[in-house]
């Protein structure tokens, strides 16, 4: 049951984004971050500058067997600095609700996820940072970093396609020991952003997001 | 006199028939995704006939319908709910 409402959690989020984990007021995000190990699918709310809240569902696989969680989000921008140039944020992340484990432990029990999220950017820059830490009294603890860097060869105006390459690290020590990099590809064009890339053990990426 | 006082209620009429044009340059606005927001919060005022986001500029170009005008109060008000700062508000 638990894993058919994870399913038609997902299939809702297929169509969507992963992004600030808190935009403008009164937007909404929907994304969708896929690997073989990993999936992570959102749908946010941002109820002011400074509060999201949403549904989220994150897939952790390893050797074929699946840990599932999903939770309510609340979101909060702690810092932000606006120059001319560059805008700079950290987030801190929470959520609470099940997972379901089939890693080391199998499992169904309440899970709670902190976390945060830095990032700083200018027009041919981005840097970011983002730790989320899942635990649940009855099954195995989870951890995922990612770390990302990117440039764009050319400052594209508002109305313009952007182009970006990037360089993702993940760390998810429960289930791979080694760091996962991947070089991507990334482009976004008025609300929409997507994503792509294969990881150095050759394990794809795409991510897709919309804002409106 | 009555010639005058008509004049200058003429005047002052003619004055708030115009649109406003308004220049304001932004900080922080590096993302046109994230821009989107602020196109988005000035496409909902009921006074703004037309909203462009110029990011070489970091401007953005608020043109009211004829008529109508929109506070400075307000515009850094929406500017900041779209996550940005106010640098500079220009009237022409």
């Amino acid at each position: 049951m638990l894993k058919r409402l994870f399913g038609l959690i997902t299939l809702l989020l297929s169509t969507s984004v992963m992004s600030h984990p808190v935009i403008y007021k009164g937007g909404t995000v929907v994304s969708s971050f896929n690997m073989s190990s990993y999936s992570d699918n959102q749908l946010l709310y941002s109820f002011s500058s400074r509060w999201a809240t949403g549904l989220n569902h994150w897939r952790f696989t390893k050797d074929q067997q699946n840990t599932e969680i999903g939770l309510a989000r609340l979101n909060y921008l702690l810092w932000r600095r606006n120059t001319e140039d560059s805008q700079a944020n950290i987030y801190l992340l929470s959520g609470a609700g099940m997972m379901d484990s089939e890693i080391d432990k199998k499992s169904t029990a309440v899970a709670f996820m902190s976390g945060f999220e830095a990032d700083w950017e200018t027009r041919t820059l981005y840097t970011a940072l983002k730790h989320y830490q899942f635990n649940s009294p009855a099954t195995s603890d989870l951890t995922m970093t990612q770390a990302r860097i990117g440039f764009s060869p050319f400052e594209s105006d508002f109305e313009n396609l952007q182009s970006w390459f990037m360089l993702q690290a993940m760390y998810m020590p429960e289930i791979e020991k080694k760091i996962i990099l991947t070089p991507m590809l990334r482009f976004f064009y008025k609300n929409v952003l997507w994503e792509f890339g294969s990881s150095t053990r050759g394990e794809w990426m795409l991510n897709l997001m919309v804002h409106y | 006199m009555k010639y005058a006082t008509i004049l200058v209620m003429t005047s002052l009429l003619s004055i708030q028939a115009y649109a406003a044009e308004i220049n304001v340059k932004v900080s922080g606005m590096v993302c046109s995704m994230c821009a989107q927001g602020i196109q988005k919060k000035f496409s909902n005022e009921k006074s703004v006939e037309k909203i462009k986001v110029n990011l070489d500029n970091k401007l953005v170009q608020i043109l009211t319908k004829d008529g109508q005008n929109i506070s400075d109060e307000k515009i850094k008000e929406l500017i900041s709910e779209a996550g940005y700062n106010v640098a500079e508000i220009e009237r022409k």
